[in-house]
């Protein structure tokens, strides 16, 4: 099944403060809800061990990440694949960066996933509102730990 | 324990099933109970993806786990000259592990073999396997484009597997055109499952002989080993086939699938026992789904309702391999029977088969080979070309059923129908229903705009495949076979090429043998199941066990009673042409004080033979003359709430014409089950995918098997009409409930919704299917 969300998310701090926080591996990471572990690669690729439950699809997917900052310092956009047990998850992501001139940052997000697996079939009912909440979440946590 | 009474004759008694004490108190024998030294578990790695390449398989981490002994892939099987495995048909062939790309989610990729279940799960979760997502084939419709080719493996580039026909064309084209009265419906037979309760599952090892000891969950066993044969090149002789109790098969358990070869690739390579049972996922995801025919059916008569021709045009889905369980020359099994139980002067049927990224099968699910969407088909066209005469769709039958001084009844199609009486059958459903009331009843519901709906389904099966000049199954003939011993105590063993997964073939067989001897049906020992012992046979499905088994059994104890003449005239001091059987005994003629019995008859032919051979035994290949054409009318009544689209079915009444009946119990059992699964397709059940391929109902909270809160009370009758070929009069049951019910709840629900002009909905008919077609009925009238 294919999800798409958007989504904005302000953030109170500099252009230059969040460009350098979403353009690390090892940040970024650490803002996926629930995950276990954050294994860099080099500077715009690494793995992630996160915990997933979708109904009574539960355990941990393995994804691999991929970072992709555009050159203006503007935009980041982010691919993931991977899954587990059975499941797999490709979502594609990006985010542009806007100077709100109040020394905050817009963060504006946009994404899209495909589930396939026991994880589309079983938890169809209830993946939508449960993948929403996650990239939100994600999001939030970039916000959170960009909050002094 | 409860006393029956021993009846001299066993045909026809409600004989309590020999099987069951062993059942009910869980010790029957599954394969899953089976335990060797040194046996190994085999999970398989299955695709995440419907249609992807694979761009690399990596085993690395599968091998570190504890436990893990080995993991095998497609590119392994290959090198072995076993990547492939053919379909039963044999016009295509399956991937064993899927070889350069997957073709529907949940496909084989590689197998994991381990010390214990928990490793091998555990293994095949680690192998990473790498894909590159290719365009998704999702329904026949698109891939009928050819827009993107599935199979390149093929020497015909293009996703269309076949184009079947049968009937004349141009003549239905004609007598179509000059019907005054026609109507066209395209109705689909949605993908189910068989569901069986016990999922399939094999043992596989190698003895200290180096022969292949297979235990496995088959329908079919002989036809498994000689299949293994051709495929692996292992001498038929060194492969022993066992097929233990079974937990339901219902043509799920007649294919041969992936995980079967597996474990005997890993038994073979390994050298030690190996073990594979599917989950229940596996089960509904990857081994044979039913139906998903999508069918134009088109009916024409004349304005006082005479049909006069039927065209039937149908798209098949059948999934990423052609693996149809179906006899060689039968592409779209006996689709022909689609003319039903009705005079049509003309008819054509065609069937294009297309591949799909969806699970392979088109097996024939507690049916005779397409026998049951064929049913489907007519049943629910007979009734929308009554709705479009406006005339009852009783009387509409009525006046077009095949009539009795009809047959033999050559059809359309070109079978030809053994013996029925249809306006008989339906007559004693209508009484027993009390139509009359009911339609009264309707009357005044409507009135008050309650939704009430009567409807019948007065369907024809045709059972027993085969005859050897029609049928095979990868040019094996479909014949079948009985071998059976008189011990000297009279007690005995028969032994069958079937194979029951339920069917009671313990107890019908013994009191078949019981009866045609004269003997006790409780010392007559029923086994089935293994190639070494058992006289080879093509199986148990399509309704063939009674039909063509049967008739084996039956042969074959005449045989045995023409020994036991010899021995009798012995016993008598007659010559033999002065002993006569009767009454379950030999007797001097015209004196019938002078009388042995086949007891004292079993005892002398290993004591007392005098110049004839020894013992009493004999063995009889059946090869059926026709096929058998079991009848049935059905009538469901059914309340549909307005507000909910919620459907009780408030009454079920099945009046089955099975020929001679064997044993009444068994046969009302086999009713009452098939029933369930019709009422289950028809209201619930159907395998679901979206448009990405992926598979929605891959466990019992998704793909619902309906419970005794449920079911509705079925009330069950019969007429008896013999078959005239087969030497007992029967002809097959085990499928005429599922065939004929499913059309007779989607015509009763129709039925209760046609006042708001609804005509047809597709099944499954839930809740919400049945609540849309009411509001958009209302919206339309009101605007």
């Amino acid at each position: 099944m294919n999800l798409q969300y958007t989504g904005e998310e302000k953030i109170p701090a500099g252009l230059d403060a969040v460009w350098a926080f979403v353009t690390d591996p090892e940040k970024v990471g650490h803002c996926f809800p629930d995950v276990v572990d954050v294994m860099v690669q080099d500077p715009t690729h690494f793995e992630a061990i996160v915990k997933v439950g979708v109904g009574p699809v539960r355990g941990k997917f393995k994804m691999k990440v991929e970072l992709l900052p555009a050159s203006s310092k503007r935009r980041i956009d982010m691919k993931m694949s991977g899954g587990g047990f059975g499941s797999a998850v490709d979502l594609t992501s990006g985010a542009d960066l806007v100077d709100a001139g109040d020394g905050t940052t817009l963060l504006k997000w946009s994404g899209q996933a495909e589930a396939r697996g026991p994880v589309a079939a079983v938890g169809g009912r209830v993946l939508d509102a449960q993948a929403q909440k996650l990239i939100s979440q994600a999001f939030g946590n970039v916000r959170q730990q960009l909050t002094v | 324990m409860s006393i029956q009474a021993k009846p001299l004759h066993s045909v026809g008694v409600h004989m309590k099933r020999k099987e069951d004490p062993r059942f009910i108190q869980g010790k029957g024998n599954y394969v899953d109970d089976l335990s060797f030294p040194g046996m190994l578990y085999l999970s398989l790695v299955r695709s995440t993806y419907p249609h992807a390449e694979i761009t690399n398989i990596d085993i690395s981490e599968a091998m570190k786990v504890p436990g893990v002994k080995a993991v095998i892939t497609g590119k392994d099987l290959e090198a072995a000259g076993l990547g492939w495995l053919p379909t039963f048909h044999g016009f295509d062939k399956q991937m064993v592990l899927a070889i350069g790309k997957v073709l529907f989610q949940y496909q084989e990729v590689a197998a994991v073999f381990a010390e214990t279940r928990a490793a091998a799960v555990d293994g095949a979760e680690a192998v990473q396997v790498d894909y590159a997502p290719l365009p998704v084939v999702a329904d026949p419709f698109t891939s009928k484009t050819d827009k993107t080719l599935l199979r390149p493996d093929r020497e015909s580039k293009t996703n269309h597997i076949f184009h079947w026909e049968v009937g004349d064309k141009e003549g239905t084209a004609r007598a179509l055109a000059a019907s005054p009265k026609r109507i066209k419906q395209r109705l689909w037979f949605q993908r189910c499952h068989p569901a069986p309760l016990e999922p399939c599952g094999c043992v596989a090892y190698f003895d200290t002989m180096g022969r292949l000891q297979f235990h496995v969950t088959s329908q079919a066993p002989h036809v498994y080993r000689t299949a293994l044969s051709l495929v692996t090149g292992i001498p038929e002789d060194k492969i022993h086939v066992i097929s233990p109790d079974l937990g339901g098969g219902f043509g799920n358990k007649v294919p041969v699938y992936p995980g079967y070869v597996c474990a005997i690739v890993g038994a073979l390579k390994i050298g030690r026992p190996v073990k594979w049972i599917e989950t229940r996922t596996e089960n509904l995801t990857s081994t044979g789904f039913a139906r998903d025919y999508h069918m134009d059916v088109e009916i024409g008569a004349t304005a006082d309702g005479t049909i006069t021709a039927l065209h039937v045009a149908t798209t098949a889905d059948h999934g990423a391999f052609d693996a149809a369980a179906d006899p060689t020359k039968y592409p779209a099994g006996i689709f022909g029977i689609v003319t039903g139980s009705y005079s049509f002067p003309v008819a054509y049927a065609e069937v294009d088969a297309y591949f799909t990224n969806k699970a392979p099968g088109g097996i024939a699910y507690r049916c005779s080979f397409r026998v049951t969407e064929a049913s489907y088909a007519i049943e629910r066209g007979m009734d929308i070309l009554a709705d479009e005469l406006g005339m009852d769709a009783v009387e509409l039958r009525k006046k077009n059923f095949i009539r009795t001084d009809q047959f033999p009844y050559p059809s359309a199609l070109g079978f030809t129908y053994d013996s029925g009486d249809y306006h008989k059958t339906l007559d004693v459903a209508l009484e027993k229903i009390g139509y009359t009331a009911l339609l009264k009843e309707q009357a005044e519901k409507r009135a008050r705009g309650e939704l009430m709906g009567i409807g019948f389904s007065t369907f024809t099966e045709v059972v027993g495949a085969g005859p050897s000049k029609h049928f095979d199954i990868l040019g094996i003939k479909m014949f079948d076979s009985a071998e059976i011993r008189i011990h000297p105590t009279g007690a005995g063993i028969v032994r069958t090429g079937t194979k029951s997964q339920g069917q009671g073939h313990e107890t019908t067989w013994a009191q078949i043998v019981a009866e045609e001897l004269g003997l006790d049906p409780q010392t007559i020992m029923v086994e089935e199941g293994d190639t070494d012992t058992a006289p080879y046979g093509l199986g148990t499905y399509a309704s063939r066990s009674t039909p063509v088994a049967g008739a084996a059994i039956t042969m074959a104890a005449r045989r045995i009673r023409e020994k036991a003449r010899k021995i009798a005239a012995h016993l008598l001091e007659v010559g033999e042409g002065d002993v006569e059987w009767t009454d379950y005994k030999f007797q001097v003629k015209g004196v019938p004080a002078k009388t042995v019995t086949m007891k004292e008859i079993a005892f002398a032919a290993y004591t007392n033979m005098a110049q004839n051979e020894p013992g009493l035994e004999a063995t009889y290949y059946y090869d059926p003359p026709n096929m058998t054409y079991p009848n049935g009318a059905y009538v469901a009544v059914v309340d549909v709430d307005r507000e909910t689209g919620e459907t009780k079915v408030r009454r079920f009444v099945a009046v089955d014409d099975c020929g001679v009946v064997i044993n009444p119990m068994i046969v009302e059992g086999q009713i009452h089950g098939g029933l369930t699964e019709g009422f289950a397709m028809a209201f619930i059940q159907e395998i679901q995918y979206d448009a990405q391929g992926n598979n929605l109902n891959t466990n019992f909270t998704d793909y619902l098997v309906p419970t005794s809160l449920e079911t509705p009370h079925w009330e069950t009758g019969n007429t008896v009409t013999p078959s005239p070929h087969h030497p007992m009069g029967a002809k097959g049951v085990g499928e005429s409930p599922n065939v004929g019910s499913p059309a007779a709840f989607v015509n009763a629900v129709i039925d209760a919704l046609s006042p708001l002009g609804v005509r047809h909905i597709d099944m499954p008919l839930t809740r919400d299917k049945v609540w849309r077609a009411i509001r958009d009925a209302e919206v339309k009238k009101k605007a």
